[in-house]
């Protein structure tokens, strides 16, 4: 229900990524005759069930998969522990060079799939590992292969980790007003623009796209923001491997913030989002 | 006698120029197709014969020879139909082969002559334009997908008599014209949104970090 409207929330599509979005499901021939051009962002959620060939693309002559047709939108995995693994191991290629390239005997075809990646999954077998409201009744074995059929190095390439929890029955009743999509869109416009304007001599948009010799120039951290993030890879144990994607969570939040530099409260907030290495720790 | 006519292959999401070259002589009747035919290009074959003889136009039987050049690789897809069936006509002197110059021709015919819509054709258009070519003759199924890409006369037609027709010079067939910036500015209204959900404050505050941060 959550995942279904990052859609309405991402910034409007340019001109540009609009004919790429237009162009990938004209060869697959998913367009609409009486619209021309797609103008909304792709939300694709396919079934767990789905095999390697069709999350990527494939065939004789090579059709585009799942990913590029979420090309410039959101690719969303419901129960992720549940696709096979094979499946979701394909994906760690597409993430990092955002195209894929299919090789068959007759053509080689490389297809763009810049896409955000959202998945969700359950904590364990009965889904109560780690809540406060009912006890977990799944063995440590369970836990461990359950989490087993998630690869580590896919886990890594996630940035934000969160926990959903029960809604209080007060908060369903309540009158109180939520706020809307156009009001997180001007917030998330206004993060982009800053990001645009500090980017634009280098070829990139975004602070998803900084490599770590930029990191080191655009997520400095001052001394005691340094403690912080000492302080929580000790505790929390968590990886190297997670270190650039913690300081450039942080640079966002800053973004969101308005603020010029990453302050503790960015940072905390940041470590905050990597709550996967935090509750099973090196189990993965 | 031997007629050149355009048409556009994809690889990917990017085209490439094929010409469908036919060739018809005297000798023992037959129907091939050389050039890397897969298996629905080779059974256009029986769809054009039927909507040519369909569109009343006499269709003898006589040794024709087509070669989607460049014949080194793989042809797939429907929608070699109609510039098949138009270089059949045009050998055929059905239809004046001077009216064929700088055109694409785009389709899949039905045993009745009527011209189906096909996958692809933004990318073909965009290779077209890239081309220099001038006009586009496609289904009138795909002409507003169609007319998304500047610069290009898009033709759309519903079946093949209208197409005789029109390379004949007996009939005007409009051409399609959209204000594309309009088009992409109509707002669409967003059926779903974040004011539906309550509480989840934690999540959502995430999904807006995720917003912000990727391209």
């Amino acid at each position: 229900m959550l995942a279904k409207r990052i859609t309405t929330i991402l910034p409007d599509l340019t001109f540009e990524e609009a004919l790429e979005v237009t162009k990938i499901h004209s060869i697959s021939g998913m367009t609409d005759n009486d619209i021309g051009i797609i103008t909304k962002r792709p939300f694709r959620s396919p079934h767990h069930t789905i095999s390697p060939t069709s999350m990527i693309g494939g065939g004789v002559i090579p059709k585009p998969g799942e990913i590029s047709l979420a090309h410039n939108g959101v690719l969303f995995l419901d129960e992720l522990p549940e696709f096979n693994r094979n499946t979701l191991e394909v994906l760690r290629g597409p993430l990092e060079d955002r195209n894929v390239t299919i090789s068959r005997l007759y053509s080689k075809v490389v297809y763009p799939a810049n896409f955000m990646l959202v998945t969700s999954m359950n904590p364990c077998p009965c889904g109560y590992y780690g809540s406060i409201e009912k006890e977990c009744k799944c063995s440590k074995l369970a836990i461990e292969k359950y989490l087993n059929r998630i690869s580590g190095p896919l886990l890594d390439r996630i940035d934000l980790h969160v926990e959903v929890k029960p809604v209080k029955y007060q908060k369903l009743n309540s009158g109180n007003k939520v706020e809307s999509s156009k009001q997180i869109k001007e917030r998330v416009n206004n993060a982009r623009r800053i990001q645009y304007l500090r980017y634009k001599d280098l070829n990139i948009f975004s602070n998803a796209e900084l490599t770590p010799k930029m990191i080191e120039k655009y997520c400095v951290l001052n001394e005691e923001c340094k403690k912080i993030l000492e302080l929580a890879f000790n505790k929390l144990g968590l990886s190297a491997r997670a270190y650039g994607r913690i300081l450039k969570v942080a640079r966002t939040i800053a973004d969101l913030d308005g603020s010029n530099n990453i302050q503790k409260q960015h940072l905390a907030e940041a470590i905050q989002y990597r709550s996967l290495d935090r509750k099973y720790g090196d189990k993965f | 006698m031997i007629a050149n006519v355009k048409t556009i292959s994809l690889n990917g999401i990017d085209g490439n120029l094929v010409e469908v070259q036919t060739d018809i002589t005297g000798g023992l009747p037959t129907f091939e197709i050389v050039g890397l035919p897969d298996t629905s290009v080779r059974e256009s074959k029986e769809r054009i014969k039927s909507a040519i003889k369909n569109s009343e136009i006499e269709f003898a039987s006589r040794r024709i020879i087509i070669n989607l050049a460049p014949a080194s690789s793989k042809k797939e897809g429907t929608s070699y139909d109609l510039p098949i069936a138009v270089g059949i006509l045009a050998a055929l002197n059905e239809i004046m082969s001077t009216n064929l110059e700088n055109t694409i021709f785009i389709g899949e015919l039905s045993l009745d002559g009527k011209i189906n819509r096909v996958n692809g054709i933004l990318p073909m258009c965009i290779e077209a334009l890239n081309l220099g070519i001038k006009r586009v003759i496609l289904p009138k199924g795909n002409e507003r997908e169609a007319s998304i890409v500047k610069g290009l006369e898009i033709i759309g037609v519903k079946n093949l008599k209208e197409l005789v027709k029109y390379l004949n010079k007996e009939i005007e067939i409009e051409v399609i014209k959209a204000d594309i910036l309009k088009l992409f500015n109509k707002n669409y209204k967003e059926e779903i949104d974040f004011s539906e959900v309550k509480g989840q404050e934690n999540v959502k505050r995430a999904l807006e970090i995720a917003a912000a941060g990727r391209t």
